[in-house]
C-alpha cells in the first residue's frame, strides 16, 4: 500500500486526565490485554503500511516500551518500519513547545513529512476505537482522487462529547458538502468524524506550507472547514462499531460494553479479517482455582482467580483471593484484590492493592477510580 | 573468535514413538505443555537463566514445526550475534546423506559449530524434560570435582528405576559404575540425561566411539560407559528439584495435572527464573455467563461457555454451551461442542469434538488415558485408548 501512516500519541490526553497522568492516550491499557494505540496501528499493519510514525510528545515512557522496535506488530524493519517522532533541542531553538493540537504538531514535524516518497498519508490519533479495513478507505482515496478522505460513522442522536468534534454532511457519492464542530449530535450533519484522515501527501505538505506562512493554528478551523468547497474532501462511512473515549467515563462504558455486547467483542476483539497486534508477553496462562466462578468477563492471561469474577475486565497478573467479588470493573494489570474485598464500577490503575474485607463501590455513572500503586 | 566457557548441545531429534500419535507429525520437543509452551521451552529457558547464552538445537525428526518455534530464538533472549541459537539439522555431505545416527554421533557430526566458540566444557542436554535447573551450579561442581565428565542425576522410585540409566557413586559422588536401563538396578539414581564434558575429553571419546563399527553412537549406552571403563573422573550431581520425563502419553498427562496440584509442580510462576516461549497474538479469553471454571489454566484466546475442571486448556480452545472437559489437556485450537464431554483425555491440536459425544471415561486415571487426534485435515478423527 502506497501509504504512510502518522499517530498522534497525545492528543485529547486532558479529557482523560486521570488515565494519563503517566502515559499517553495511545498507552491507555484498554480491554484486557491492549493499549489504545494498538487498534489503530494493527488496522494500518493489516492494510500493508510499511512506513510509521508514532508522534510523542511527553509522557511517553510506557508507549515506548510498549513498543519496543515494533517486532511484535512486524515493524521492526531494515527500511521504514515504526519510529517515534519526539521534540528535541536544535542548536540556538531554545525551548521546544509541546504540542497538544493536531496542527502545532504536524507543523513541527513538516520538514521529516516532505521526506515521504508515499502517495498517501493517513494521519489519525487514538481516541477513536473500531475495526476498519483500512485499505479499503485507502482504495476508496484513490478511486475518488481525493485530496482528503474523513473516516466517519453514522451519529446516534444520543451523542456526547467532552470536546467538540467534527461532524460533517456529505452527498450520496460520499463527498464532503460541509461540516461544523460540537459536543452532541446535529441533525443536519449526521456523520461524525473519527479523527482519521487520508491525505494526498502533496496536499497535506501544500496545507502544511500555508500553515507555516500563514501561522494557522488549527487544521479544523483554518484549513479544513475553509477549504471544504473547494478541494475534494470525501467522507468514508464506517457502519460498524465504533467506540468514542472522550474521557474518563467513555473509557469506563466503552470497557464495560465489551463484556455486555457480543457484537462489540466480536468486531474489536475477536475479528479474524482485522486482527489486533500487541507486544508480546511471556506469561503463563490464567489461573483459575477452587473457589473460582467467572462470568461474563474477559481475561488475561497471568491471572489468578480463586473469588467471584462478573462483568469485568481483568488485566494480565491480577489476583482476585478467596471469597473475593468483583463486578462491572476494570482491573489494570497487577492488581491485587485481597480476601473478602467487594468491588464493583472500580477502574484500578496497575499494581493496586485492595487489603482484605474492603468493600469499594462506584456507580455506573461515577465509577470508583484508584490510581496507580495504591494500597486501598 | 568469541570464546565461551560453555556450549550447550540440545538433542531435540527424537521421535518419541512413545508420545504417538502426538508426535505423528511434529517432533517431541514441540509437542504442547501447560497451555503455552512447547516441552523445548524449559531446556532453552534453563540455559538462559543459567547464563549459557550459545545454544546449538541438534533436530531431525519432523523439524517443521519446532524450527518455526525456535526461529531466530527471541523469545530467549537468544538472537545474538555473538553466540545464541542455532539450529543443527543434519545435512548432505559430499553426496552421502548423514542422518544423526544416535545422540553422541549428533554431537560429533556438530564439532564445527562448537569449535567456532572454543568452549572449555559443553553441556549436553535433552529438549524433552519438564524441570528447572540452574547449570551454573553443575559446572561450579563439576569444576570443583576436577572431573572430565558430570551427569546430572535425581532419585526417582526404585520400582522404575530400570526405565533410566543408573548411577553407582561412591561417597565423594564419584560415578564407579553407568547401567543403562538395568534389570536389577543396584539403586535409585538415575541419569537425567544432562552431562558437562571437558571439551577434549568429549572429543577424545566420540573419535573413539565414531570408530567402534558396533557402537549404537548413543551417550547412555556408549560413550558413558567406556569413559568408566577407561577410569576416568566421573561424578555424579545430584539434582533435587521437579523434574519430569515427560516422553510417555501417561507422564505428559500426569505433569500437565501436576501443574494444578496446590504446590505446582513445575512452577510457571517463578519471576526469577522466568520460562520464555514464542508468543503469539491473541485475543483475551472471553469466559460466558454459563462457564464454570474450577482449577484449571486456561490460556488466551480460549472461549469457555461450559465446564472446564481439573484441565489445562492452550490457546484458542472453544469449549461450547453444555460442554463438560474434565482431568484433560486440550492442545491449540480445540473445539468441544455443545454438550459434549472429554474425560481424562489428551485432545491433539484443532481436533473437534462433535457435539453430544464424549471422549474418554470419568476418572479413567493415567493407565486408562484417551488421545484424540483428529485435525479437520485429515479427515477422520480417531481415538487411541492407551
Amino acid at each position: 500500500m502506497n501509504a504512510a501512516g502518522i499517530i498522534l500519541s497525545n492528543l485529547n490526553d486532558c479529557t482523560l486526565s486521570r488515565l494519563t497522568e503517566q502515559r499517553t492516550v495511545a498507552a491507555i491499557p484498554f480491554a484486557c490485554r491492549y493499549r489504545l494505540v494498538d487498534f489503530v496501528l494493527s488496522g494500518m499493519v493489516n492494510a500493508g503500511l510499511q512506513n510509521i510514525s508514532i508522534v510523542a510528545n511527553y509522557n511517553y515512557r510506557s508507549l515506548a516500551e510498549h513498543i519496543g522496535c515494533g517486532k511484535d506488530w512486524d515493524l521492526a524493519r531494515p527500511w521504514g518500519g515504526i519510529r517515534f517522532l519526539s521534540p528535541y533541542q536544535t542548536s540556538g531553538s531554545g525551548d521546544t513547545p509541546l504540542h497538544a493540537h493536531r496542527m502545532e504538531t504536524l507543523k513541527s514535524i513538516a520538514a521529516y513529512l516532505r521526506e515521504y516518497k508515499e502517495e498517501f498519508v493517513v494521519l489519525s490519533d487514538c481516541t477513536d476505537i473500531c475495526s476498519i479495513r483500512l485499505a479499503d478507505v485507502i482504495r476508496a482515496h484513490r478511486n475518488k482522487d481525493a485530496d482528503l478522505t474523513l473516516l466517519t460513522t453514522p451519529c446516534p442522536p444520543s451523542f456526547t462529547a467532552k470536546f467538540p468534534v467534527l461532524m460533517m454532511r456529505a452527498d450520496s457519492d460520499g463527498k464532503v458538502l460541509d461540516m461544523v464542530k460540537s459536543t452532541g449530535y446535529h441533525p443536519e450533519y449526521p456523520q461524525r468524524f473519527l479523527s482519521l484522515f487520508v491525505f494526498r501527501t502533496r496536499y497535506l505538505n501544500r496545507v502544511l506550507d500555508q500553515a507555516l506562512a500563514y501561522n494557522h493554528r488549527s487544521l479544523t478551523d483554518d484549513v479544513l472547514m475553509k477549504q471544504t468547497g473547494e478541494k475534494k474532501y470525501y467522507a468514508y462511512c464506517h457502519e460498524g462499531y465504533a467506540a468514542f473515549l472522550s474521557g474518563f467515563l467513555d473509557y469506563y462504558h466503552h470497557s464495560i460494553e465489551l463484556t455486555r455486547n457480543e457484537a462489540a467483542r466480536q468486531s474489536l476483539l475477536f475479528n479474524r479479517e482485522n486482527p489486533v497486534y500487541t507486544s508480546l508477553q511471556h506469561t503463563p496462562p490464567a489461573l483459575y482455582k477452587e473457589g473460582a466462578e467467572v462470568y461474563d468477563s474477559l481475561i488475561a492471561d497471568d491471572c489468578i482467580i480463586e473469588g467471584k469474577v462478573e462483568n469485568s475486565i481483568l488485566f494480565p497478573g491480577v489476583r482476585i483471593t478467596r471469597h473475593a467479588t468483583v463486578r462491572n470493573s476494570v482491573l489494570f494489570a497487577g492488581t491485587y484484590v485481597g480476601q473478602g474485598s467487594t468491588l464493583n464500577c472500580v477502574v484500578s490503575d496497575e499494581e493496586v492493592v485492595v487489603s482484605d474485607h474492603s468493600q469499594l463501590s462506584g456507580s455506573k455513572h461515577l465509577p470508583y477510580y484508584i490510581s496507580r500503586g495504591c494500597n486501598v | 573468535m568469541i570464546q565461551k566457557e560453555c556450549v550447550a548441545m540440545i538433542l531435540a531429534g527424537g521421535q518419541g514413538s512413545r508420545l504417538c500419535p502426538l508426535t505423528e507429525e511434529t517432533a517431541k520437543p514441540a509437542v504442547g505443555f501447560g497451555g503455552k509452551y512447547l516441552i523445548i521451552d524449559f531446556t532453552l529457558s534453563n540455559c538462559v537463566n543459567s547464563g549459557i547464552d550459545t545454544v546449538g538445537v541438534l533436530t531431525q525428526y519432523r523439524h517443521f514445526s519446532l524450527h518455526e518455534h525456535l526461529g531466530d530464538g527471541r523469545p530467549w533472549g537468544l538472537d545474538k550475534q555473538r553466540g545464541g541459537l542455532r539450529i543443527l539439522p543434519p545435512y548432505q555431505k559430499n553426496g552421502e546423506s548423514c542422518w544423526y545416527k544416535g545422540t553422541a554421533n549428533a554431537i560429533y557430526q556438530n564439532k564445527h559449530f562448537i569449535d567456532r566458540y572454543a568452549p572449555r566444557y559443553v553441556l549436553i542436554l535433552s529438549g524433552d524434560h519438564i524441570y528447572r535447573m540452574d547449570y551454573s551450579k553443575m559446572l561450579s561442581a563439576h569444576k570443583k570435582n576436577n572431573a572430565v565428565c558430570t551427569v546430572a542425576t535425581i532419585m526417582v522410585p526404585l520400582s522404575e528405576a530400570g526405565r533410566f540409566g543408573i548411577c553407582n557413586t561412591r561417597e565423594d559422588g564419584s560415578i564407579y559404575e553407568f547401567e543403562e536401563k538395568p534389570k536389577v538396578p543396584k539403586n535409585n539414581q538415575a541419569s537425567m540425561g544432562i552431562y558437562i564434558f571437558n571439551i577434549d575429553t568429549l572429543y577424545r571419546y566420540l573419535d573413539i566411539d565414531e570408530a567402534d563399527p558396533h557402537s549404537a553412537n548413543d551417550f547412555g549406552r556408549n560413550v558413558i560407559p567406556n569413559l568408566l571403563y577407561c577410569g576416568e573422573r566421573l561424578y555424579a550431581y545430584p539434582f533435587l528439584g521437579y523434574w519430569k520425563d515427560v516422553g510417555t502419553i501417561q507422564s505428559l498427562w500426569e505433569a500437565n495435572m501436576e501443574l494444578l496440584q496446590k504446590v505446582p509442580g513445575m512452577n510457571l510462576w517463578d519471576s526469577h527464573s522466568p520460562i520464555g516461549s514464542r508468543g503469539r497474538v491473541c485475543p483475551p479469553q472471553w469466559i460466558g455467563n454459563r462457564a464454570k471454571i474450577e482449577n484449571s489454566l486456561v490460556s488466551e484466546g480460549c472461549v469457555v461457555n461450559g465446564e472446564v475442571i481439573g484441565s489445562v486448556l492452550s490457546r484458542g480452545v472453544t469449549v461450547e454451551e453444555g460442554a463438560t472437559v474434565s482431568c484433560s489437556v486440550l492442545l491449540e485450537g480445540v473445539h468441544v461442542g455443545r454438550g459434549a464431554a472429554v474425560y481424562d483425555a489428551i485432545v491433539d491440536c484443532d481436533t473437534k469434538v462433535p457435539e453430544f459425544t464424549q471422549v474418554g471415561r470419568p476418572q479413567a486415571g493415567k493407565e486408562n488415558l484417551t488421545v484424540m487426534d483428529g485435525a479437520e485435515a485429515h479427515g477422520s478423527e480417531r481415538l487411541v485408548v492407551i
